[in-house]
């Protein structure tokens, strides 16, 4: 398989009036076409910074990310981030009118517009909603909205940075399904931060697991479980408790920082 | 007692109540007679010059004659705050330059700048138009400042990843965003400018036998007609609440408020 993404020795530090905080050090790994990739860590150990710096959001110290070819560094329409704040649907827009603008700002024409935001407001079950505006929605339906408009926009890849952080646990496991099934279909290439090692391994093709101060990776999991996957199978249950380890073990950090168990939500 | 509750529980009645006896009292204090005609018309008399002034198109010709004034110096004034705080969000540099000149001038009232503009521009138009922006771009300029300051960083990220850059990132995400800002900036634009215009023209006067309504105020008084000075105070106070209840009612209503971007008014 072709890499689609490739991060090579990537350093982000950010300096602070409190000091430096090395936010990730040394961070190498690849992502490869059509392939979801989900990333599991504590609190604080870097996953939103190393996704903005992917993004193009975020500053970096050294290294070089590649999307196929090409370097990057710029944000673009290419990689299209979904955050996990509901606020990033343009709220003076319809649920439509966010995905046709985006559309309209990448050179597609009014027909096409059209027909490609109502193809992806159907695809997350959206189109009733596709005259309502932002605020009329559930937090769901907003995540739901956003991810429509990222789908429309055909990236490269997409990043998503707990998108579904913000949600109840009911709402969470049926957008978790959905966004399988739309994985599968549509075939995109997908790095989604989480740090609930149940949604890690129910979405993830792999798992990379990074510890924190600095950010580094400690461990990228191969999640060789048939979709669509179960928690209550000992498979299941299995990787959980690897996982859970590779998480805990950061409890009694060599700093001695005692870092909020995760995955426990 | 049932009726007097129902008619205090609906805002708009209970400001006529209000209205409605503010004038009774201005007629009983006529009506004693100890105040001469000239001081204190009565309110028939004051009701009979706003009519006649209606009537004979004169009170038209000077509240559009102030329109224009005011149309012109809004136009000129939102396209100067606009340009100014855009390129504040695009160079540093020029934010600092805005910044300063804003806080050196905002706190200048617009007619401390008469005998300015009367050098400048001499009596006329020009010096009540150059009076009137400048009591319409500080404060909008402040207030749009602060609200493209507090648009959400997700917004602004979103807007950058579809592929939106420089001026359009602030025309198509920090504008809409900071409505809600701007729309006070506007309000106090307006009432500022509106304030400011008939101090002006009373000074300035007209020019080429145009006048607007405070010239017509100031000839007025001259000629001690004074019904019909009250009766153009009160033309102001009725464009100033419709400008601020209606026409702004209606732009809130349309935009921030349909957009969620703000709570809905209480009754
Ligand atoms: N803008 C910033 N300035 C200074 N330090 C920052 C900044 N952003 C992040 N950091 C620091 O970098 C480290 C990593 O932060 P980051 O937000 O990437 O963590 P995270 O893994 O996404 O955490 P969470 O799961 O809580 O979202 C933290 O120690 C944080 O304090
Ligand atoms: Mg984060």
């Amino acid at each position: 398989m072709d890499a689609k993404v490739v991060i090579e020795n990537l350093w982000v530090k950010f300096e602070g009036e409190q000091g430096n905080v090395q936010a990730l050090e040394d961070i190498s790994f690849s992502v490869n076409e059509g392939e979801f990739l989900t990333i599991l860590g504590p609190s604080g150990c870097g996953k939103s910074t190393l996704i903005r710096v992917i993004a193009g959001f975020q500053s970096l110290e050294k290294g070089k990310i590649f999307l196929g070819k090409k370097q990057v560094a710029e944000p673009g329409p290419d990689r299209i981030m979904v955050f996990q704040e509901f606020d990033q649907l343009f709220p003076w827009r319809t649920v439509i009118g966010n995905i046709t603008y985006a559309l309209k700002v990448n050179g597609l024409d009014k027909t096409k517009r059209e027909a490609k935001a109502n193809k992806y407001l159907e695809m997350v079950n959206l189109q009733e909603f596709a005259r309502a505006f932002p605020h009329q929605l559930s937090g769901g339906m907003k995540q739901r909205a956003a991810i429509a408009r990222s789908l429309a926009l055909n990236p490269e890849i997409l990043l998503m940075d707990e998108p579904f952080g913000s949600l109840d646990a009911q709402t969470r496991s049926i957008l978790q399904a959905e966004l399988v099934r739309i994985w599968q279909k549509v075939g995109s290439t997908i790095i989604f931060i989480t740090h609930n090692i149940q949604e890690a391994i129910l979405l993830g093709d792999r798992v990379m697991v990074m510890s924190s101060h600095p950010g580094t990776i400690k461990e990228i999991v191969d999640v060789e479980i048939k979709r669509p996957r179960l928690p209550e199978t000992p498979e299941f249950m299995k990787l959980w408790h690897k996982l859970y380890t590779l998480l805990e073990t950061k409890r009694f950090g060599e700093n001695g920082r005692n870092n909020v168990l995760p995955g426990k939500d | 007692m049932q009726l007097i509750k129902k008619v205090f529980e609906n805002k708009f009645l209970r400001q006529l109540v209000f209205i409605v006896g503010l004038l009774s009292v201005w007629q009983i204090v006529v009506s004693t007679g100890k105040y001469h005609e000239l001081i204190l018309p009565s309110l028939g008399s004051i009701w009979t010059a706003l009519i006649e002034s209606i009537t004979s198109g004169e009170m038209w010709d000077h509240t559009a004659y102030s329109f224009y004034l005011i149309g012109q110096a809004l136009g000129i004034g939102i396209v100067l705050a606009f340009s100014l705080t855009a390129l504040s969000m695009v160079s540093p540099l020029f934010a600092d330059f805005v910044k300063t000149i804003t806080t050196i001038f905002h706190p200048l009232p617009g007619v401390a700048l008469l005998p300015i503009a009367l050098m400048w521009f001499g009596i006329g138009e020009k010096s009540i138009i150059f009076i009137l922006v400048h009591s319409i771009i500080w404060p909008l300029i402040l207030n749009t400042y602060t609200g493209f300051r507090s648009v959400s960083r997700t917004q602004l990220e979103v807007g950058r990843n579809i592929g939106l850059k420089g001026l359009r990132l602030v025309s198509s995400v920090m504008v809409p965003s900071a409505f809600p800002y701007i729309l006070t900036g506007l309000k106090i634009s307006w009432s500022n400018s509106w304030r400011s215009l008939v101090a002006a023209e009373m000074i300035f006067g007209a020019s080429g036998g145009k006048g607007g309504l405070g010239w017509w105020i100031y000839q007025k008084r001259f000629f001690l007609k004074t019904p019909s000075v009250f009766a153009a105070l009160f033309v102001i106070i009725l464009i100033g609440i419709l400008v601020e209840n209606v026409v702004f009612a209606q732009l809130e209503k349309q935009t921030v408020q349909r957009w969620g971007m703000v709570i809905r008014r209480e009754k």
